[in-house]
């Protein structure tokens, strides 16, 4: 309500900057021959001044008075009365477009790009609010106030770090890890969280910086899956397939049989254009894992790229109920409902319109809001 | 000499200073201004003896040496040829591997490139123009935002 | 609220600058008095408004107010208070408030000074700024609003670079900016006399002031720049001829040009039509200036965010108002009167010497900045301008020049005697070549051209003190009668003396500089010593060292004289600042008289040593002390009496046609 009345304030004070000298009536105006004399006068007094003074010589300060005089004769030849003080109806009509326009543009404008209903928030007012009122993000704030403080509480670099990951802050969660490291020493799961926080920093592309730290923990933890497939991505990054590809395969044979990684790599291996294991291709609760590193653009061509890849393997191969309720769900998933609609057409037809499995998965799309084509009329 | 001859004159000498002007600054064009290459670009360049251009790409992975006192090599890429780099002196902070830089200098006979000045932007963000718009050009480099 | 109200304010600042652009052209268009006078308060208000809306998002700053994207960007909480304020204008959208605050300001300023102008002349040239402002509130507003925000708001801000976080960056922009704008007043009373058909008395009178003030700011502003670079960066460069300090330097030497022909103008009537171009040159240059900087089309040592769409709107406001002027230019110009003749050898023709010079070079400097931006367009192949063209070509054309400075003051107006005048700098002319014979016996390493560079700095130096003997009447009259001529010297005498002489000043540090550098690169364990220039230098060793924000790696360096006695200590180091993981160089520099001794410390080396590298500036303090000196000269110009204009009185415009000096 302030605001408003603030801003009402300012556009009366705005419009009366434009109305007031509209209004005033004025005296006789003076005419511009007038300024033109008084610069002649004060030329010459200049110059008298000058010359007393002997910054120039005699003749010469003679010359400069003839030339001045000339010029305040012919003033007196073209000198003309001018500037009515009275307004016609023109320019009253022009100032009260302009009163009017003050307001209409200044509030059109700002209703358009501003916002009136946000306050400001100074940071320290938010501090001081109650802990329970607070976001996530205040929270931080508060730790990050504490650890400002206290930058030797290794268990407070510990909490916040993978938070700050998670909160986008890349930058940020470097130095919490890296901090965390030094007071709390060094741990396979705390290498690979900085690897992970400098690879995000990067965009998604696995920096000497990063791989350096899941080799790192690959010394403590020989074993550790993440580390090792994060490596491998690594290097298919780099163009050195050969080792990814050896990499990922070491490691999918080393891997249990219900090992949830089994799924990554064998993806990871079908996009070093390997045949890995055709039990169970598509993405996976891992892959999208691995693509929370990445960028949001490249996680968006990657999850492209992987619906389009399912996309066409059940163009190729349609007798897979399974399949078509993954490419569904992945086009509701990715917003795009008019090729939910279409996949669903498809895996009808391919399904035969009216086994047990098309039925299945038409219920599967209506519980997503898809509706075949047609259906309503049947 | 008639005021109009004078005046003629002072425009003639005018005229004059501004052709020596002109031809210096044509002449300092033709001479002074060098290329900006892209290791891929450098197979279809021709390059007189100790021309001198600028190389700009990403100091490959793995390639940083340091000499005997203040000799560095490195080798600058993009990311598909690469091009070995000479130079002495005090590499820019900002300097890093998979770091784009901009090197100033002549190839040697011997197809080492030895530069004169290196030079990394003090952003950390930063990807100097050229190399941005050479990675673009070659799909190697995208936009993150 | 308070960050609103400054959203709101400068909307309604923008839709004030519609009303003073369109409202008193169409009064003097009409003839009326009323709609002329409402040019004043309107930019008056509008001054006061964006100085709100600029106060609003230096309290959003000082708050930490993360609410703001602006804010959330380019500050952090825990940046020192200073650097949150200075933070305002260190960001691309800061930075344009402070243009159009600082625009708005000249405009307020001639509302207010502005009462004795004839008020035809006042309205238009207040609408023109009207225009001009306009056009960058729209540009703010539209494509770099800093009042957006976010919801819900960051707690963190993102950006504590430390590079920017200096006191000489947080000045540098704003001189710059009162500078480039600065010039906009001259550009709008250009543009106005072109309007109006006749250029007043007062114009010259006017426009000088303004020019005087915009040059003292940009000349500074490109010191401070300089001067920042030297110190800031560890290169030991204090000029690159970077596209971003030519795009500073462009407005600079055509601003120095009409600085001169306005003289010719106000005292002679002579050279109007030719001063109105230089004033729209100079204004153009400066947006040209803004557009390269903020458009990213060009590559440059000095960091900038950039923009594209930004880009190609200023572009836009570029082509407006360059075209728009030139064309008016085109079509009114051959209407306005010519004013006096003159002699070739007079005060007048070495003035128009001096503009032939500074506008060739300031043409070379353009073509060397653009034509990169060119050959790209036409050809698509990348090239770069360095120094080696703008040496060149700049170079021998300003030598020339800087020989002729002094035979210009001590020239008589209308026709002077050349031969007259260098009788009267004979002792100048001996005394700078003693100098040039004195420094190329006596002084170690130095070639034929630095001895002759030297001379031609004495030769300025020794001109602008003759110039000011001369006129004093030092020799010819006594000394207590030279004396008083001396104090009731015009302060615009002494404003050109000194402005000329810092000029020697700078020529003198900048040919110290570049022709007796003394520039080592080593290797250097602890203990080791190098020599350097006639000093010793002993690197002590390194020491981490843990700063607020920041751990570094000091190296410390102690050096002695040639006697071998101990002079001081230099702390050089390389400093991360943890927060950003960001390294920088921060520069040791030890400075003896005018030299500095500047060491940048480099990666160590396997063999337990440190690459050093180390720089004996000579006289190098002269570069940026003569470009004080310049702005001292400057604003003792600008405090000469002369430049105030009085204001006609009813009862004296009835003496029209007895023009003796009134008895007052």
């Amino acid at each position: 309500m302030l605001f408003w009345i603030v801003a009402a304030v300012l556009t009366l004070c705005a419009c009366l900057a434009v109305l007031l000298p509209a209004m005033r009536v004025r005296g006789r105006a003076v005419a511009d021959a007038d300024h033109d004399l008084e610069v002649y006068q004060d030329q010459l007094g200049e110059l008298e001044r000058d010359a007393a003074r002997g910054v120039i010589d005699a003749v010469e300060a003679e010359q400069a008075r003839a030339e001045i005089g000339r010029r305040i004769i012919k003033l007196a030849a073209e000198r003309k009365q001018d500037g009515s003080a009275g307004s016609g109806r023109l320019g009253r009509i022009v100032a009260t477009i302009a009163v009017l326009a003050v307001p209409v543009a200044s509030w059109g404008i700002y209703a358009a790009i501003g916002s009136p209903n946000l306050p400001a928030q100074p940071l320290q007012a938010r501090l001081e609010k109650n802990p329970a009122d607070s976001s996530m993000q205040e929270l931080v704030a508060r730790a990050e106030g504490h650890l400002a403080a206290n930058p030797e509480d290794g268990r407070g670099w510990e909490v916040l770090a993978p938070i700050y990951f998670r909160m986008g802050r890349y930058n940020d969660a470097v130095v919490a890890y890296r901090n965390a490291m030094r007071l709390q020493g060094v741990t396979a799961a705390r290498e690979i969280g900085l690897g992970e926080a400098i690879a995000a920093n990067a965009g998604g592309m696995i920096t000497t910086e990063a791989q350096a730290a899941f080799e790192r923990a690959l010394e403590i933890e020989p074993d550790n899956a993440k580390a090792r497939f994060l490596l491998a991505t690594g290097f298919a990054q780099e163009g050195r397939t050969k080792e990814a590809e050896g990499m990922l395969r070491t490691m999918l044979d080393g891997l249990a049989a219900d090992s949830p990684w089994r799924g990554a790599v064998g993806q990871a291996l079908a996009q070093l254009g390997v045949e890995a294991d055709p039990a169970r291709p598509g993405p996976s609760a891992d892959d999208m894992e691995a693509a929370a590193l990445m960028s949001d653009n490249d996680r968006a061509q990657m999850i492209e790229n992987m619906v389009a890849g399912l996309d066409q393997r059940l163009r190729d191969n349609p007798q897979d109920a399974e399949g078509w309720r993954r490419l569904v769900q992945s086009y509701v998933v990715l917003g795009r409902m008019e090729d939910a609609g279409d996949a669903l057409k498809r895996g009808v037809e391919a399904l035969g319109d009216e086994g047990e499995a098309a039925g299945d998965l038409v219920a599967f799309a209506a519980e997503r809001g898809v509706v075949l084509e047609g259906q309503v009329e049947q | 000499m008639t005021r109009k001859q004078k005046r003629l004159s002072v425009i003639g000498g005018a005229m004059v200073f501004l052709a020596l002007a002109s031809g210096l600054t044509l002449y300092a064009l033709g001479q002074k201004t060098s290329y900006f290459f892209m290791p891929g670009e450098l197979q279809a360049a021709v390059l007189e003896p100790g021309q001198r251009i600028r190389l700009g790409g990403l100091v490959e992975k793995g390639t940083v040496v340091r000499g005997e006192g203040t000799a560095v090599a490195f080798a600058v890429t993009d990311q598909v040829h690469s091009v070995k780099v000479a130079y002495s002196g005090i590499l820019p902070d900002l300097f890093r591997e998979e770091q784009g830089v901009v090197t100033e200098g002549t190839f040697r006979e011997d197809g080492v490139f030895v530069a004169d000045s290196v030079l990394a932007k003090h952003d950390e963000n930063y990807m100097p123009k050229e190399v941005a718009d050479g990675l673009k050009a070659t799909g190697l480099w995208q936009d993150d935002d | 609220m308070i960050v609103e109200t400054g959203h709101f304010a400068l909307v309604l600042a923008f839709a004030l600058s519609l009303v003073q652009f369109a409202v008193p052209l169409a009064g003097t268009r009409l003839g009326d008095q009323r709609l002329m006078a409402v040019a004043g308060p309107v930019a008056v208000a509008g001054f006061a408004l964006t100085a709100l809306s600029f106060a609003a998002l230096t309290a959003a700053y000082v708050q930490s107010d993360f609410s703001v994207a602006n804010v959330w960007e380019n500050s952090h909480s825990l940046k020192p208070m200073l650097y949150k304020v200075t933070g305002v204008w260190g960001n691309h959208e800061g930075s344009m408030l402070l243009w159009v605050l600082i625009l708005a300001f000249f405009g307020a300023l001639v509302a207010w000074f502005g009462a004795n102008l004839p008020a035809t002349l006042r309205a238009n040239v207040l609408s023109v700024q009207g225009l001009i402002g306009a056009a960058f509130f729209l540009f703010v507003l539209a494509t770099s609003n800093p009042f957006a925000r976010i919801d819900p708001a960051p707690m963190e801000g993102r950006d504590l670079n430390p590079i920017l976080q200096d006191i000489g960056l947080a000045i540098h922009p704003p001189l710059l900016y009162l500078g480039y704008v600065g010039f906009s007043i001259c550009f709008s009373f250009a543009v106005a006399a072109l309007i109006e058909g006749r250029i007043d008395a007062a114009w010259a009178r006017w426009v000088r002031p303004w020019t005087l003030a915009a040059w003292v700011f940009l000349t500074g502003g490109i010191a401070m720049g300089s001067y920042w670079a030297y110190y800031e960066l560890g290169w030991g460069g204090w000029w690159f001829w970077d596209p971003v300090e030519n795009a500073s330097f462009l407005p600079w030497l055509s601003g120095t040009a009409l600085l001169h022909s306005a003289i010719v103008m106000e005292k002679r009537s002579a050279l109007k039509i030719w001063t109105l171009l230089l004033a729209i040159l100079t204004f153009s240059l400066s947006l040209l200036g803004t557009f390269l900087v903020r458009s990213g089309v060009l590559t440059s040592v000095h960091a900038f965010a950039t923009d594209p769409s930004r880009g190609l709107f200023i572009l836009m406001i570029l082509i407006l108002f360059i075209g728009g002027s030139l064309a008016l230019f085109a079509l009114r110009a051959s209407s306005l009167t010519q004013g006096g003749l003159f002699h070739p050898v007079s005060r007048e023709g070495a003035l128009v010497l001096n503009n032939l010079f500074l506008t060739t070079a300031t043409a070379t400097v353009l073509i060397g900045t653009l034509y990169p931006l060119l050959i790209e367009a036409v050809t698509g192949e990348k090239i770069s301008v360095g120094a080696p063209f703008f040496n060149l070509t700049f170079i021998p054309l300003v030598m020339p020049l800087l020989l002729a400075v002094p035979f210009g003051p001590l020239m008589a107006w209308k026709r002077g005697d050349l031969y007259a005048v260098a009788q009267r700098l004979f002792a100048a002319f001996g005394g700078a070549l003693l100098v040039v014979l004195l420094s190329f016996f006596f002084v170690d390493g130095i070639g034929v051209l630095a001895a002759f560079g030297i001379g031609v700095a004495a030769w300025l130096m020794l001109g602008a003190v003759t110039d000011l003997a001369l006129k004093s009447g030092i020799g010819s009259v006594g000394a207590a009668v030279a004396w008083r001529r001396f104090v009731g010297l015009p302060r615009s005498v002494f404003g050109t003396a000194l402005a000329h002489f810092g000029l020697g000043v700078t020529t003198l540090g900048i040919v110290a500089v570049t022709t007796l550098e003394v520039e080592r690169i080593v290797t250097m364990r602890p203990g080791e010593t190098m020599p350097i220039a006639g000093y010793t230098l002993r690197f002590e060793g390194i020491q981490p060292f843990q700063g607020p924000n920041f751990t570094e790696e000091q190296g410390r360096f102690v050096y002695f004289d040639a006697a071998g006695r101990e002079r001081g200590a230099i702390m050089s180091s390389k400093r991360l600042y943890t927060a950003r993981q960001m390294p920088t160089t921060e520069a040791g520099i030890a400075t003896r008289g005018f030299s500095q001794l500047y060491v940048a410390l480099g990666d160590p080396t396997s063999d337990g040593g440190v690459v050093v590298r180390v720089w004996w500036k000579p006289l190098v303090l002269l570069i940026w002390l003569g470009g004080v000196v310049m702005m001292a000269g400057g604003t003792m110009s600008l405090l000469d009496r002369r430049l105030r204009v009085g204001a006609p009185s009813a009862r004296r415009s009835k003496d029209v046609l007895k023009p003796q000096v009134a008895a007052e």
